[in-house]
């Protein structure tokens, strides 16, 4: 009889609180959204069932010593495995339509004012007393408006380590929403006269420029910036393996197996943080509110800029393009693509928000860069 | 006292970030302009690079056989194959 009481005592049934039903819930959702509604599945279902795992009561998965700690440990808090996610991105980058027209950086720049406008408004509900964020944690909330999953979970996990299940879920989950929030935004700031307009077919980018421009950013980083000198060493190393054309069987590798099996154990590690403790709090909902209000800024200057920007230089520049200077590479060009078909039919945009997009990425990581500097001092 | 001071710091962070993404991000337009003059210049006088890359060094890695380069292969093969085979057999007799 004392046998059948242990081992009922040792059941999940006997030991579950109903904290962790409620988390292994939310991750049965996180993967009925990957799974049925397509939304970022690569990253949702690692998250989603990690998510689960972690809260399988007893088995501390997700504890020191289990295995999702360990992947954690190794992966997440090292910063490595953002880092190899950034290589691969880098890797599967084409700088051709940034190169073409350069000045769709600008695009890239105007749009990281979600990461600040949201980190001010964070400090200033901590002011307000509705929410208890430190300067730290406000920044590692903002970067969710750089809509950039890997810098997301590298400027968190240097940051506010607590928080980044919260931040990692809202940062995927937006970059999966960005068809839905982006477009009313758009078309707020927008008229139907300047969605329609057209703009100049671009230029042929020879492979020279390519190979020497993830040179020229990286010695502009090194000499300005050497903390986004991770993140964007990375971007720039994959970058060049792929354009120089001589190492075709590494970048491959970077490209496709190796950025698919660190997506495996990041989106594992990222859902061991998914603890009912953790998770279920106040603050978790503020960060998703923040989160969106981040994006939603973020695609609102983006917009602005284009606009400004049409009237001091003489090439016409679609508005609908700055939109896409929130990184989500390639579904915010997407999103402009899509939205300048409605008004004008022949209109294709998506080669010109091909630029401010991956513009957004260097942004972002150069925000990220600049939160990690003026914090860490 | 401590609350108003993480407002400014904040406010702080939002300008010099802000600055600093647009000061960088002007220098890189710069630089990238200048660079895809110069390499425009260069290339009317020595040409393009092909598009697929600088042709790999054959003596490195001894590359595969393409299709149809097997293809004859195996054709003479045969065709060495049943001469012998001919020849042997005529002369057996």
């Amino acid at each position: 009889m004392d046998k059948l009481l242990h081992l009922w005592e040792v059941t999940g049934i006997n030991q579950m609180t109903p904290g962790q039903g409620v988390m292994i819930l939310i991750g049965m959702l996180l993967l009925y959204l990957a799974i049925k509604k397509n939304f970022e599945p690569l990253l949702l279902v690692p998250i989603g069932f990690g998510g689960v795992l972690a809260n399988i009561p007893g088995a501390g998965l997700a504890e020191a010593g289990g295995i999702l700690h360990i992947f954690y440990t190794v992966g997440i808090e090292s910063g490595a495995f953002p880092l190899i996610i950034f290589m691969g991105v880098g890797a599967m980058t084409d700088f051709g339509p940034l190169l073409a027209n350069p000045k769709t950086l600008f695009l890239g720049a105007a749009a990281q004012f979600g990461i600040f406008a949201t980190l001010m408004g964070a400090v200033v509900l901590s002011h307000f007393g509705i929410f208890d964020f430190s300067l730290a944690d406000a920044a590692a909330i903002g970067i969710i408006g750089g809509a950039d999953g890997p810098t997301s979970i590298y400027v968190a996990s240097k940051l506010a380590p607590d928080l980044l299940g919260a931040i990692a879920v809202a940062s995927y989950s937006y970059m999966a929403l960005v068809p839905l929030i982006q477009p009313p935004i758009m078309r707020m700031f927008t008229t139907e006269a300047e969605r329609k307009i057209k703009m100049v077919q671009q230029r042929h980018v020879s492979q020279r420029e390519k190979i020497v421009f993830p040179l020229l950013l990286l010695i502009l980083v090194a000499f300005l910036l050497p903390d986004a000198a991770p993140l964007l060493g990375m971007f720039c190393f994959g970058n060049l393996m792929k354009e120089c054309a001589v190492v075709d069987r590494l970048s491959n590798t970077t490209q496709n197996s190796l950025i698919n099996t660190v997506t495996i154990f990041l989106g594992l590690a990222v859902g061991s943080k998914l603890s009912a403790d953790k998770f279920l709090d106040f603050t978790t909902l503020g960060i998703l509110v923040l989160g969106m209000v981040a994006f939603a800024i973020g695609t609102a200057s983006g917009v602005i800029m284009a606009k400004v920007l049409n009237k001091l230089i003489k090439e016409p520049i679609n508005p609908l393009i700055g939109s896409a200077g929130v990184s989500a590479v390639p579904m915010a060009a997407r999103v402009s693509n899509k939205l300048g078909l409605e008004s004008d039919p022949h209109n294709f945009l998506l080669m010109h928000a091909m630029g401010p997009n991956v513009a957004g990425v260097i942004g972002s990581a150069v925000a990220a860069g600049i939160l990690i500097n003026y914090i860490g001092a | 006292m401590a609350a108003s001071n993480l407002v400014s710091e904040g406010f702080n962070l939002m300008l010099i970030g802000m600055g600093f993404v647009f000061i960088f991000l002007t220098l890189l337009v710069f630089a990238t302009t200048i660079m895809s003059k110069i390499i425009t210049r260069y290339e009317k006088n020595v040409g393009v690079l092909p598009e697929e890359g600088i042709p790999a060094p054959t003596a490195v890695i001894s590359q595969a056989m393409s299709e149809r380069q097997h293809a004859n292969d195996d054709k003479n093969l045969i065709t060495v194959l049943s001469a012998a085979i001919h020849k042997f057999r005529s002369r057996d007799k």
